[in-house]
C-alpha cells in the first residue's frame, strides 16, 4: 500500500472514531495502529513514541498553569476581577459587554486556558448580561471570542505546546502573543461600541472607586507579573513560574481573600491532577500521529506541495499555512493540530526563512480564531451551551466578530517587525538574536 | 459533602458499577497526590538551586511522577467520561443505532487499551536495559505506568460496555443551569482542553 493511501486511511479511521465519540486520544492511536499494520513500524515503537510525546520539561507547565485557573477559580477573586472591570469600562457603549472583554483580558493573563475563560466569564457575567436583556446569543459569541484571547497571551498554555513541541521560545511566544491578544481585546471593544447592543447606561466609576477596584483585585493581579517576571528577568524558566504562581495562591491569595477554600484544597489539587492528564495524553497520541505523518513523508509531501506554489516568500507560505490550520482547526482540537503538523511547520518556516516565533503566534492566533468557527467551535459551542442558547444562533451572532480575527490574523502576518519588537526587546535571544561580540547590545537576523 | 464522595463521579452511573467506584476514588486521589508531589519537587530544585546547592535527582523524581499523573489520570478519565471528545454525534441518537455506536467506542477503547497493556509490558521489559542519569534506575520504572494504565482503561471500558448493553446507553439531556456553578464546573471539565 502506498504512502499516501496509509495517511488516507489513517486520517479517516481517526475523524470517523474521533466523530463517533471515540475520546480524541485514542482515535488517534487507533488510526495510527491499524496504518501502521501496513509498514514495517512495530506497536512497541509507537507506544514508545507516545512516551516521549509527553516525556519534555517544558510539558510541566502545563499542569502549574491549569491549577492556577482552577485555584484563581476558587479563590473568590472573579468577583473582584469583574468589579475592576466594570469600574473601568463599565459606563462605555456596551457596558457588560465591554467587561466581558476586559475581563477576559485580565483572567487571561491569569488562566492560560480559553476552556477555564469560558466557563468563568459565563458563570460571572452570563446571569447579569441576560438580566439586562442582552441577546443570548451575543452573549454567547462575545463571550467566546473574548475567550480565545487566552490561547495568545502569556500563559497561553497553546504557546507552550507549541514551543514545547516545536523548540521554539516559549518565552518568546509569549512576548509575541501580547500585539495579536491586544488587538482582539480592542478589536472587541470598538465592535462592542459602534455595533453591540447598548447595555444599560452606568455612570463614569469615580477615581476612587477605580482605586478601591484595583486594591481588592491586586493580590491575583500580581500573578502574571510573577509569571511574566521571572521568565523575562531568567530567574525562572515557565514551568517553575507557574509553580512560583501556584506557590503565591496558596500561600497568600487564597488564605487572604477566601480562607474558607482552604479545606477545599485537596478537592482542587485532585481535580486538577485528572485535568491535566486530558491534554497531555492526548499530546502523547497526536505525537505517534505526526511522527507517523513524517515517517510516511507525509509531511514533506504537503511542504513541497505549498512551496511549489507559494515558492519561498514568507507572506504566502503563511497564508497557506493559515488556511490550512483554518481547514484543520475546524475539525481536530488545536493541540493535536500543532503536533500533529510540527514537521510541515518546522519545513515550511525553514524554507521561507521565517521567524520561528512569528510563524508560531500567526498560526496560535489562526488556531484561536478556528475555537469559534463552525463546524467545531469548540469555545463558541461551550458559550452556547452555557448561556443556554442553539449554536446556529450564537454562530450568526459571531460572524461579524470574525472580522475583528481575520484582521488580526493578517496584520500579525504582514507586520512581523511589530509583532516581534517585544520579544526582541524584552528577550533578543528568543527571536534568533545574540550578543554583539565586538561592542554593546545584540546582533539580530533581519 | 465529604471530600471522597466529591471525587467519585455520579454522572453515567447507569454504566457503573458500584465496586469500582473505590478504584475511582484511589486514582482520583493518586492523581491530586502525583500533582501536588511533583508539584512540591519543582518548588525544591528552584530553592535547593537557589541557595547554591541544587539537589539533581529532584528533576529525575518530578518527571517520573509528572508521566504517572499523566496516565494514571488518562485511566480514571475513561471511567468519568472526561475525556476529550470531538464531538457527541452518538449522544444524538437513540435505540440500535446508539447501542452499535456506543459499542463501536468501547470496542475501540478496549482494542487501543489492550495494545498499551500488551506493548506496553514489552517495552517495560526492554527498560531494564537502558537507564535514567543521575540515578541510573532502570528506565523501566518510567514505562511501567503505560500497561497499567492500559489495564485500568480497559477495565473501565468493559464496566461501561457490560452496563450499558443491560442498562441502555441512553440518558436525559442533561440541562445546564447558568447559575449553578456545580454544572458549569462539571461541563467545563468535560470539554478541557490545552487551548
Amino acid at each position: 500500500m502506498s504512502n499516501a493511501l496509509i495517511l488516507g486511511l489513517m486520517t479517516s479511521l481517526f475523524l470517523i472514531f474521533a466523530y463517533l465519540g471515540v475520546p480524541v486520544a485514542f482515535s488517534l492511536l487507533a488510526g495510527v495502529f491499524v496504518g501502521s499494520m501496513f509498514t514495517d513500524v512495530t506497536f512497541a515503537a509507537l507506544i514508545q513514541k507516545m512516551f516521549d510525546g509527553v516525556d519534555s520539561e517544558a510539558l510541566l507547565a502545563i499542569p502549574f498553569f491549569l491549577l492556577v485557573g482552577e485555584l484563581m477559580g476558587s479563590a473568590n477573586v472573579v468577583g473582584r476581577i469583574t468589579n475592576l472591570s466594570l469600574a473601568l469600562v463599565g459606563h462605555i457603549r456596551g457596558g457588560l459587554a465591554q467587561v466581558v472583554t476586559v475581563f477576559s483580558m485580565f483572567f487571561s493573563e491569569m488562566s492560560g486556558s480559553t476552556s477555564a475563560d469560558v466557563a468563568v466569564i459565563s458563570r460571572a457575567l452570563g446571569g447579569p448580561m441576560k438580566r439586562e436583556g442582552y441577546d443570548p446569543a451575543f452573549t454567547a459569541a462575545i463571550i467566546a471570542a473574548a475567550s480565545t484571547i487566552a490561547a495568545l497571551v502569556p500563559p497561553s498554555i497553546t504557546a507552550v505546546v507549541y514551543g514545547a513541541v516545536g523548540n521554539v521560545s516559549i518565552a518568546g511566544l509569549f512576548m509575541a502573543g501580547v500585539v495579536p491578544g491586544f488587538m482582539i481585546g480592542i478589536g472587541l471593544m470598538l465592535y462592542c461600541y459602534f455595533f453591540g447592543p447598548a447595555g444599560l447606561p452606568r455612570p463614569r466609576a469615580a477615581l476612587r472607586e477605580v482605586a478601591g477596584a484595583f486594591k481588592g483585585a491586586s493580590l491575583p493581579l500580581m500573578i502574571p507579573f510573577i509569571l511574566l517576571g521571572g521568565i523575562l528577568t531568567g530567574w525562572f524558566t515557565p514551568t517553575e513560574a507557574g509553580v512560583v504562581a501556584v506557590v503565591w495562591i496558596l500561600v497568600v491569595v487564597i488564605p487572604t481573600l477566601n480562607p474558607a477554600h482552604m479545606k477545599m484544597l485537596p478537592y482542587d489539587f485532585c481535580l486538577a491532577g485528572l485535568i491535566f492528564s486530558l491534554p497531555l495524553i492526548t499530546i502523547g497520541a497526536a505525537n505517534v500521529f505526526g511522527w507517523m505523518l513524517a515517517y510516511l513523508r507525509g509531511a514533506m509531501t504537503i511542504a513541497a506541495w505549498i512551496t511549489s506554489v507559494a515558492g519561498n516568500d514568507p507572506i504566502l507560505i503563511m497564508l497557506m499555512m493559515v488556511l490550512l490550520f483554518t481547514v484543520v482547526g475546524d475539525f481536530i482540537e488545536p493541540v493535536p493540530t500543532i503536533i500533529i503538523f510540527m514537521p510541515l511547520v518546522n519545513a515550511l518556516t525553514a524554507a521561507g526563512g521565517i521567524n520561528p516565533v512569528h510563524m508560531g503566534v500567526v498560526l496560535i492566533a489562526t488556531l484561536a480564531f478556528g475555537l469559534i468557527t463552525p463546524p467545531y467551535g469548540l469555545v463558541l459551542l461551550m458559550a452556547s451551551k452555557f448561556i443556554g442558547v442553539k449554536f446556529s444562533q450564537a454562530l450568526r451572532a459571531a460572524l461579524p466578530i470574525y472580522l475583528v480575527f481575520l484582521g488580526t490574523i493578517t496584520f500579525t502576518i504582514m507586520f512581523p517587525k511589530v509583532v516581534l519588537w517585544l520579544p526582541k526587546h524584552v528577550i533578543p535571544e528568543s527571536v534568533g538574536c545574540f550578543k554583539n561580540p565586538s561592542g554593546p547590545g545584540y546582533l539580530c537576523p533581519p | 459533602m465529604s471530600l471522597g464522595a466529591k471525587l467519585v463521579l455520579e454522572s453515567h452511573r447507569h454504566l457503573k458499577w458500584r465496586a469500582f467506584d473505590l478504584i475511582e476514588l484511589v486514582l482520583m486521589i493518586l492523581c491530586g497526590i502525583l500533582l501536588f508531589s511533583f508539584s512540591a519537587t519543582v518548588v525544591f530544585d528552584i530553592v535547593t538551586r537557589t541557595i547554591g546547592h541544587p539537589w539533581l535527582w529532584l528533576q529525575e523524581v518530578t518527571q517520573t511522577l509528572f508521566i504517572y499523573a499523566i496516565f494514571i489520570g488518562a485511566a480514571v478519565a475513561t471511567r468519568r467520561n472526561d475525556h476529550l471528545v470531538l464531538t457527541a454525534v452518538t449522544d444524538a441518537l437513540h435505540g440500535t443505532p446508539r447501542i452499535l455506536a456506543e459499542v463501536m467506542i468501547r470496542l475501540v477503547v478496549i482494542s487501543v487499551s489492550i495494545c498499551l497493556v500488551y506493548f506496553g509490558y514489552i517495552n517495560f521489559l526492554r527498560g531494564f536495559d537502558s537507564f535514567r542519569m543521575p540515578s541510573m534506575t532502570p528506565i523501566a520504572s518510567l514505562y511501567g505506568v503505560i500497561p497499567i494504565s492500559g489495564f485500568f482503561i480497559g477495565l473501565f471500558s468493559i464496566e461501561q460496555l457490560v452496563n450499558g448493553l443491560v442498562n441502555g446507553f441512553d440518558h436525559p439531556q442533561e440541562v445546564v443551569d447558568l447559575e449553578s456553578t456545580a454544572e458549569i464546573d462539571t461541563l467545563a471539565h468535560s470539554n478541557k482542553i490545552l487551548t
